[in-house]
């Protein structure tokens, strides 16, 4: 057989004589060696048969359950010594990993270090895993005793998702482990991958804004996680920069997927709205949209890559009215032809905007003017996360193909990224002023009858971009 | 690729569960088999999709590999399993849903577990008629299995039905020139009465295997024809087990037949209704078997200790 794969590369004559000479020259150090091999393999095949005898003994004892399983073994001896005189039509199967299931180990196996934040989900804390010394961050989920329902169905979906999750740009769930009284569970904890930052503190703390280079690295990596995440058709639902999370060496990984669920295609008619932080939810979603899919990341991406640029969260609204007021004014208000039929949207009935026909500056996007130092492409890409019309924002894939990332600068290589000192491993990670993702149960916003008209009123006497604002359009 | 792959059970999980369950094996499909079907029967009156429900048979076949049999009883540990599987589906149904479905499943004026051929038994409403303080402990033992069920499977609730699987395979082979419902029924309906198989296939073939074997027996029964070749191979199953998966789904009908038989002679002359945790003890007893001393049971660690300690008894003795 080996001979007739080697004999497609002899075309020519001289290669096939060569090839012969070398082959006599192989087969007289082959009939030597054979000698030698015919002992061994007597030697193997003896120690071979009293392995299998063992085995079938040992299986015999197994009783039922074993009979299945028995075989595997024996057939792939089987396989592997037919494979030598070149059974080539044994199948090439794929097989299936799932993995095994077992009981939880216990909360014991880890020691902890010390607390890093206190959310509305669960307490985070900085632990070692006393067999490896591994570290890794502990997140209790928190259950309410009083609550009749049982274990929260966020914290459940979102192990069944991370537990699902595989890939560099978002966080691993290594396992889940109890409290020690396995009687009464009360104590889960989800052990999760450590890394040092999360973007919020670093923004925060950092005197000079990201260089252009670093906000596309941290950018295509958010957006590869976010692919990832929309190609296994899970919606995060809770984007914003202090669930983003940072090392060392320059990897940043999504986190915390507490509001994520799967959904189908077509999306699920009944959603809930109450979903995404204030400042970075989408606009069709503050207007009460129940149906709604991977759109409303890109928004959540859009708000980030606006705070990467300037180190402030872009759209703080105080409530839902006021963000929507804001999003208008750094958007434009929709029209008919901007988004097609958002009047349909349960919040848009009521809803009174300037007319549009009245200051056609007025009612543009000011993206352009607020980003001064942003390349075309830039605004280009910030522009379409922003679109008011969810059909029209990029995917993740897309956004990933576009123009901004393939420009000069270009991303800056992850382990050039500049280190930050580490705020988790020491000390409480400061309370931060970000609203919570919304609760479960709660109310969604009814706006009632709101007007936005003098939404544009003194426009005239605001600030007009930077230093060097280009001619607005 | 998780919609393809299941968790397995391991060999020695299935080994332990055969040889040192606190069970005898005969008891162990009985009350596996039972709860199965009780199970299915709650997913019927929840108004439940079936894909919900066969991923809580699944759920439910797993946690007793790990956890014995006796440590809950049957009819919780099924209502508990259904709760956790919905809760987390599209679908999800109130504690006081489950609680009134198995209020009624478990009491005597069920027609589940009921000979077809007999006459159905008297409704009598008062006997299933659910009082605040039952229901009240109904849902404090619910919400305690939920946590301990979770914790038993260290909550990973991922399963991979084949359902889907068999449809696209049978249109991928263009339904073998059959009527498309015929041959999908019958495939889904051995895929569905495979959950109750006692012998745990869906714990020890992965979704495309169980997938290939419904559609060779769905084509055996319309009379279809196969292609000639291997084509299994094609959706990556080995022709033994496909084989050992044909057996054991064509296998579960007439020893369902047998299981309902012994069903019957557990309940002594109750003769309806859902097999306890009660009856299976009464007849242990019967039979001189005895799990642990009344209410107590011994799990099967302690039974594994006993045994191991007895050994090194007989040990020393011959020293």
């Amino acid at each position: 057989m080996a001979s007739k794969a080697k004999s497609r590369w002899a075309d020519d004559e001289a290669d096939a004589a060569l090839e012969a000479q070398l082959k006599k020259e192989k087969e007289e150090k082959k009939r030597l060696k054979a000698e030698k091999a015919r002992r061994l393999e007597a030697e193997k095949q003896a120690r071979e048969a009293a392995a299998a005898a063992a085995q079938q003994e040992g299986d015999g004892a197994n009783g039922p359950p074993a009979k299945r399983r028995k075989v595997s073994p024996e057939r792939e001896t089987a396989q592997a010594a037919g494979g030598s005189d070149g059974s080539a039509n044994a199948p090439k199967l794929l097989r299936f990993d799932g993995g095994a299931f077992g009981k939880s180990r216990s909360v014991e196996n880890y020691d902890k270090l010390n607390d890093i934040e206190e959310g509305a989900y669960g307490w985070v804390s900085r632990a070692k895993e006393a067999a490896t010394g591994k570290v890794v961050a502990l997140k209790r989920l928190k259950i309410d005793p009083k609550d009749r329902g049982g274990l929260p169905v966020t914290g459940l979906r979102e192990i069944q998702i991370l537990k699902d999750c595989d890939h560099r740009n978002v966080v691993k769930l290594r396992e889940v482990v109890v409290g020690d009284d396995t009687s009464k569970i009360e104590n889960i904890f989800l052990v999760l991958e450590f890394l040092e930052h999360d973007l919020k503190s670093i923004l925060e703390d950092m005197p000079e804004p990201f260089l252009a280079s670093e906000v596309k690295t941290l950018l295509q990596q958010l957006a590869s996680g976010v692919a990832y995440l929309h190609d296994n058709w899970i919606l995060h639902r809770d984007l914003k920069t202090s669930n983003l999370l940072l090392n060392n060496r320059g990897q940043l990984k999504i986190a915390d997927f507490g509001m994520a669920r799967y959904v189908g295609d077509p999306p699920p008619r009944q959603l809930t709205q109450l979903v995404v932080t204030l400042w970075y939810r989408a606009p069709e979603l503050l207007l009460g949209a129940a149906r709604y899919g991977a759109s409303i990341d890109m928004w959540s991406v859009g708000c980030i890559f606006g705070e990467l640029l300037t180190r402030e969260p872009l759209l703080q609204g105080r409530n839902e009215v006021d963000e929507l007021t804001k999003i208008f004014e750094l958007c434009g208000v929709p029209t008919d032809e901007s988004w097609p039929g958002f009047r349909r949207l349960p919040n848009a009935r009521t809803l009174r905007l300037p007319p549009s026909s009245g200051g056609k500056t007025a009612s543009g996007s000011v993206i352009r003017a607020k980003f001064p130092l942003l390349t075309a492409a830039g605004v280009g890409l910030l522009n379409g996360l922003l679109a008011l019309d969810p059909d029209k924002r990029p995917t993740a894939k897309e956004m990933l193909a576009h123009e901004y990332f393939r420009q000069d600068p270009k991303p800056k290589q992850e382990a050039m990224f500049p280190t930050f000192p580490s705020k988790a491993g020491q000390e409480r990670r400061r309370r931060r002023e970000t609203p919570n993702a919304p609760a479960r149960g709660q109310q969604a916003a009814d706006f009632g009858a709101v007007d936005f008209s003098g939404i544009f009123a003194g426009r005239e006497r605001e600030e007009r971009g930077g230093g060097f604002s280009l001619r607005m359009v | 690729m998780s919609h393809m792959a299941n968790p397995l059970a391991t060999p020695d999980q299935l080994f332990q569960r055969r040889s040192f369950g606190s069970l005898p094996i005969e008891f162990q499909d009985t009350v596996f088999f039972a709860t199965q079907c009780l199970t299915q029967a709650a997913g019927l009156l929840l108004q439940l999709p079936q894909s919900v429900t066969a991923q809580a048979n699944v759920l439910l076949a797993r946690y007793w590999l790990v956890e014995s049999m006796m440590s809950h009883e049957f009819g919780d540990v099924s209502a508990a399993i259904v709760y956790l599987t919905a809760k987390l589906s599209p679908h999800p149904r109130s504690p006081r849903d489950l609680a009134n479905v198995y209020a009624y499943l478990l009491s005597p004026s069920t027609s589940l577990f009921h000979p077809p051929t007999a006459p159905p038994p008297p409704n009598n409403p008062s006997i299933y008629y659910l009082s605040e303080p039952a229901y009240q402990t109904f849902h404090t033992r619910l919400l305690a299995l939920e946590a301990h069920i979770l914790y038993t499977l260290s909550f990973n609730t991922h399963v991979a039905l084949p359902h889907p699987l068999a449809i696209t395979y049978l249109q991928a082979l263009e339904f073998l020139g059959t009527q498309k419902e015929k041959i999908g029924k019958r495939a889904v309906a051995y895929l569905n009465t495979a959950l109750l198989s006692p012998q745990m296939l869906y714990l020890t073939s992965q979704p495309n295997a169980l997938a290939v074997a419904a559609v060779y027996n769905a084509a055996r029964d319309v009379g279809a024809k196969m292609p000639e070749c291997e084509w299994w191979e094609v959706f990556d199953v080995d022709r033994e087990e496909l084989g050992f998966l044909v057996v054991g789904m064509r296998s579960v009908e007439g020893w369902g037949a047998k299981i309902r038989g012994d069903l019957k002679g557990m309940m002594m002359g109750v003769g309806r209704g859902m097999v306890t945790r009660g009856h299976v003890e009464g007849e242990l007893g019967r039979r001189g078997v005895k799990v642990g001393n009344g209410a107590d049971v011994v799990d099967a660690e302690e039974e594994v200790a006993r045994r191991m300690d007895e050994k090194m008894a007989e040990m020393e003795a011959g020293v």
